[in-house]
């Protein structure tokens, strides 16, 4: 290793663990060492200028290696003050290094790259065909990201910078990328990207994503939160809000006698409330059907791009049973499961039993509310990258477009619990008074969902009640599993839901 | 003319306007004096001053007051309002800052249709009182820098007409072709019946002259044959009447349907805007700085047609209704989120240059679903239909503060919302004190009760027996006369009428609100809206050159933070403008900010402080 190297990877083993889109924070770093180094912007750092590197890390924990990529700012002398938050080490000769990514002057020129199809040396630039880009704007780093990191030029476009790298092209440019071709309204449209030769001939890996920026938009699961605040904080029958403080003893969540003039609650045939979440002015249910109108939109343009393939019966009964062999592992580890077990079981058996050939193709693969934004005009589908988690195989491979629509589905259950969860100074009574207003929302949200999604020509989920049902189960057991082990006290969430879809 | 140290006069020159001592106690707005809050602007020349100018873009700027004269004031004491009684609250009008005042239809009428059945164009209704009273009105209101518009029918009039009574009875006569008569009833049959609950057909047999003849709305009110050059002439001749009275322009009522054409909707008609250009270069020529508001309920993409000729800054009308805005804000606040305001300002097209939208909260109509496309229709239903409480409150016929329960915090948001969204506002009588309504009245009558100016008899109304009046006043105990009225409030300065009043001023200070762009910021929070209002400097601005105003408007009930991206205006210290409290500068980061429920904010966006000029140089 050069000395020059080892002046840069010492402080960044420091770094890198602080990062918030950095995956091994659980374990030490062995060793860090430079694949590429690719200066991409000139600058004299002697005479206060500032010059950008691009990096490609390999960092090695245990005996697992990961490559990560960085944007490196060199500067000599104290880094000014917006700076410093960003600052990575000092060398000993005196040149300051930082994260880039927070330095407006050097960002621009991803942008100006792209729209001039640069080539920098492995690195290469390309913009979209017929796309136009304006060069010249200032990008920010936007500040929700887990994972990776976004800048924003101008309010115009968003250039999502992978951090950690796959080899390969990345699903999100390649989905993106042909549904743009198509002409799909409901992404943001592509409008370039840099992608990274390997050296071997091999497929270029995708260092970052430049598509339009939803300026005026707002994620699926802040809007869904907004409804749902509002619906737990409609008067009760006694004119209390349900959420929070319904005051002490809040016997009210239980009132049975549905006095008229509170809002949602009629009184039922057998005397019992009926919870009509529909009455509530924050209603969401308008905004579910436009977003199950656009999921259908993309799955029937992801199929006219990427092709469908029939699952012969025999795969759909292996599906069924990995089902079954998640709910055996987590039921002997999680026991409040243990109750609902046979129900769910009973539900995957019911998926083997009826298996007939089903029709594949490339969905979303981790659907839920936070992956979608309102904009101004409709609903918009972000981050087809599928679950982080998964390898890049398992995260390109084929699937009912239904497995997205039981996504989103057990999003609509988290959402309509998330306010209460881990509120532990509600009483039971409350908390089943919270539980029987989460599920009337649920109910209503997850309906007018499939609703949206059927009338606009996806498959039907009520035409295939058996196939979604044990998607949702097994999507809703990895839940319980997720919860168990990382946030115990959110574990009521799935569970109470688990227990309302078991019955 | 007049000594450069000498103060120039307050406003109007001719006419004093009283300001007794007591009044001046309480009459400033104590807050934050006009001049500890920068401005960058010069105030408009007065438009009434004989000596200047006067302003043909007044309306852009100005803030109107719809006003009923039947339930203003009464100074006869027969029981109805009339143009005397509106005459001595003019006062009222000019210390709340109203700038123009919209009257409805003032004409002679068999009022089977609220006075939109004019008999006579040119003769008031007796019951308002005379022409005289009319030309008083114009001058007082002038003297006070108020303008005045009347409603005005263009296409039909009243089967009471003498042109109709001539038309029927006389076929062959000046008056035979002034309507649209014909054997059959079959012609125009693609055009909608309007009033789908009382008329079954837009003909009508009439025996007297043996034909059918056309009518869009009611079959009282036949429709002029604008075919006919004689109907085009003496509609000019209409308009110039009042012009020539001094009238400041007239809000044009149902103005789409002037024309008809076989296979057509009888909608919109190339023929309809021909006319209204005419029109217009008539008032450009003679009466420049008159204005026409045009009433069209349409989609705000259909309504921008009526501004004419955006090339020539406009050649139709100076201003349209935008009539979805009003509902969606409702929408918003009881979805607690942007949306719906943010979708409908993305479609809103871009006006000519000379041309102003007018935005309401309220007046004196229920919001007519019957009057939009099928697209808005099927939109609105199913965004309503879906919420009980929308359906019964907005489909009929309610005013403000009964919408929205009567809380001040939501009435102050939506007044807030009415005087910073793009358009000029358009106020209805009695919601800036909060008036109630009266359903048992029957739709139509539930808003137009008297005007509540104090606690006595008739809230000070009226000196008839209380049994003459019109309409009953408001005697609930919430908003009943004697809670609810002018005096108590112009004596409280906590009072929602005060602080309209502030809003106005404030607004009055800024033209930005009236002229700016509209530029909706991101904003983290789907529950905020937040936007500026900006112009900027250059030969176009006459109205004292750049501003920008933030303006942040919760629409939740609860409490909300909100991160703002304001790095455009970066190392600007905004400044709040009720208080004058300066905040922390911006920087680069996310400006942060936490509103109350239904709470708003408006700031002044200085322009960062520049640095000295030699710091520069190095």
């Amino acid at each position: 290793m050069r000395p020059l190297d080892r002046a840069l990877t010492t402080p960044l083993a420091d770094w890198l663990p602080r990062q918030r889109w950095f995956a091994g924070k659980d374990r030490a770093i062995g060793e860090v060492s430079i694949g590429t180094d690719t200066p991409l912007a000139g600058g004299d750092p002697a005479a206060g200028g500032a010059s950008l590197r691009h990096l490609v890390v390999d960092v090695r924990q245990g005996d697992d290696w990961d490559r990560y990529q960085l944007l490196v700012g060199e500067r000599r002398g104290e880094l000014p003050a917006r700076l410093r938050h960003s600052e990575i080490g000092e060398t000993p000769d005196g040149t300051h290094l930082y994260d880039a990514a927070h330095d407006p002057g050097l960002t621009r020129v991803l942008l100006e790259g792209i729209a001039n199809g640069t080539e920098a040396g492995p690195l290469r630039f390309h913009r979209a065909p017929g796309a136009e880009i304006e060069p010249g704007l200032t990008g920010v780093p936007g500040s929700a990201e887990q994972s990776n990191t976004s800048l924003i030029f101008g309010d115009a476009y968003i250039c999502k910078l992978f951090r950690r790298l796959c080899p390969g092209v990345n699903p999100d440019l390649e989905i993106n990328l042909a549904l743009t071709g198509i002409g799909c309204e409901s992404i943001a449209a592509v409008r370039g990207w840099i992608e990274m030769d390997t050296g071997d001939g091999g497929e270029p890996v995708t260092l970052a994503l430049l598509s339009d920026y939803l300026r005026t938009a707002t994620d699926g699961w802040q809007l869904a939160i907004t409804s749902v605040r509002d619906w737990l904080a409609d008067p009760g029958p006694d004119g209390h809000g349900r959420y929070p403080g319904g005051g002490p003893g809040s016997g009210d969540y239980l009132d049975t006698t549905g006095r008229p003039g509170a809002v949602g609650i009629e009184p039922g045939r057998d005397g019992h409330p009926v919870l009509d979440a529909g009455a509530a002015g924050g209603d969401f249910a308008a905004e579910a059907e436009r977003l199950g109108a656009a999921t259908a939109a993309v799955h029937r343009d992801l199929a006219v791009a990427f092709g469908v393939t029939v699952a012969p019966a025999d795969e759909v009964r292996g599906m069924a049973r990995g089902m079954h062999r998640q709910l055996d592992e987590v039921s002997r580890t999680v026991p409040d499961l243990a109750e609902h077990a046979d129900a769910i079981a009973a539900a995957f058996d019911a998926l083997a039993e009826q298996a007939t050939d089903l029709p594949l193709q490339r969905v979303h693969g981790d659907f839920h509310l936070g992956q979608v934004m309102r904009s101004d005009t409709g609903w918009v589908l972000l981050d087809f990258e599928g679950e982080p988690a998964r390898t890049p195989q398992e995260r390109r491979a084929l699937a009912h477009p239904l497995r997205d629509v039981a996504g989103m589905l057990r999003s609509f259950e988290y959402a309509a619990r998330f306010l209460p969860a881990g509120d532990t100074t509600l009483s039971p009574e409350a908390e089943m008074g919270l539980e029987l207003r989460a599920r009337a929302w649920a109910d209503r949200n997850r309906d007018a969902f499939c609703r949206g999604y059927a009338e606009a020509g996806g498959a039907d989920p009520a035409a295939n009640a058996v196939l979604i049902r044990a998607l949702e189960l097994d999507k809703a057991v990895y839940e319980i599993r997720y919860e168990a082990r990382n946030r115990p006290s959110w574990l009521p969430v799935p569970l109470r839901s688990l227990a309302r879809l078991a019955e | 003319m007049s000594d450069a140290n000498q103060p120039p006069p307050p406003g109007p020159g001719a006419v004093p306007v009283p300001t007794p001592a007591e009044e001046r106690i309480t009459d400033p707005i104590t807050e934050v004096p006009p001049e500890a809050v920068e401005t960058s602007y010069e105030p408009v020349p007065d438009a009434f001053d004989p000596e200047t100018p006067r302003d043909p873009h007044w309306f852009k700027t100005a803030v109107f007051y719809e006003v009923s004269v039947r339930g203003f004031a009464d100074s006869n004491g027969d029981g109805y309002g009339d143009l005397r009684g509106l005459i001595q609250q003019l006062d009222h009008l000019q210390w709340l800052g109203i700038d123009c005042l919209w009257l409805l239809p003032i004409y002679q009428s068999p009022l089977k249709d609220g006075g939109y059945d004019i008999a006579d164009f040119t003769k008031i209704l007796p019951d308002f009182g005379e022409l005289g009273d009319f030309v008083e009105l114009i001058e007082e209101a002038h003297a006070r820098g108020i303008r005045v518009i009347a409603d005005l029918v263009m296409n039909h009039t009243s089967d009471q007409h003498p042109w109709f009574q001539s038309s029927r009875s006389d076929p062959e006569g000046p008056f035979g072709d002034f309507y649209v008569w014909s054997d059959e009833d079959e012609a125009y049959a693609d055009a909608r019946i309007i009033f789908v609950d009382t008329e079954t057909s837009n003909w009508t047999y009439d025996p007297v002259r043996g034909q059918y003849y056309w009518h869009r709305f009611f079959s009282h009110q036949p429709d002029l044959n604008y075919d006919n050059p004689a109907v085009q002439d003496a509609m000019l001749e209409v308009l110039r009447f009042w012009l020539d009275l001094g009238i400041d322009g007239f809000r044009l009522d149902a103005v789409p349907y002037l024309y008809e054409r076989e296979g057509t909707n009888c909608e919109n008609l190339p023929e309809t805007h021909a006319y209204l250009k005419r029109v217009r270069a008539e008032i450009d020529r003679l009466y420049p700085d008159r204005v026409m508001l045009a009433e069209a309920n349409q989609w705000p993409a259909d309504v921008v047609e009526y501004f004419g000729d955006p090339g020539v800054g406009g050649d139709e009308c100076h201003m349209a209704f935008h009539f979805p805005v009003m509902p969606r804000i409702f929408m918003a606040v009881r979805r607690e989120q942007r949306y719906p305001i943010s979708e409908i300002m993305s479609q809103t097209p871009k006006i000519p240059d000379n041309c102003q939208w007018g935005i309401f909260l309220r007046n004196h109509d229920e919001l007519t679903l019957e009057m939009v496309t099928d697209e808005e229709r099927d939109y609105m239903y199913t965004e309503y239909a879906k919420d009980p409480r929308m359906k019964a409150n907005i489909g009929i016929r309610r005013r403000l503060a009964p919408l929205l329960d009567n809380d001040r915090n939501q009435l102050e948001l939506f007044t807030a919302l009415l005087l910073s969204l793009p358009g000029s506002p358009v106020m209805y009588y009695g919601d800036e004190i909060g008036m109630g309504d009266n359903i048992w009245l029957g739709d139509r009558d539930a808003v137009r009760t008297p005007m509540q100016w104090t606690p006595d008899r008739n809230a000070g109304f009226s000196q008839c027996d209380p049994a003459r009046l019109y309409l009953p006043v408001i005697m609930d105990p919430i908003y009943g006369y004697q809670a609810v009225n002018v005096e108590a409030q112009r004596n409280n300065p906590g009072s929602l009428l005060h602080w309209t009043r502030k809003m106005i001023e404030i607004r009055q200070r800024h033209p930005v609100f009236g002229v700016g762009e509209y530029v909706e910021l991101t904003a983290s929070n789907p529950s905020v809206l937040a936007f500026v209002r900006e112009m900027g400097d250059g030969e176009a601005n006459h109205w004292g050159g750049m501003d920008t105003v933030l303006c942040v408007n919760n629409l939740s009930r609860f409490p909300q933070p909100v991160e703002l991206d304001l790095r455009r205006f970066q190392g600007s210290a905004p400044i709040e403008c009720m208080g004058g409290v300066r905040f922390p500068p911006i920087g680069e980061l996310p400006y942060l900010l936490t509103l109350p429920g239904h709470g708003f904010y408006w700031f002044l966006l200085p322009p960062p402080p520049e640095p000295a000029g030699d710091e520069l140089m190095r």
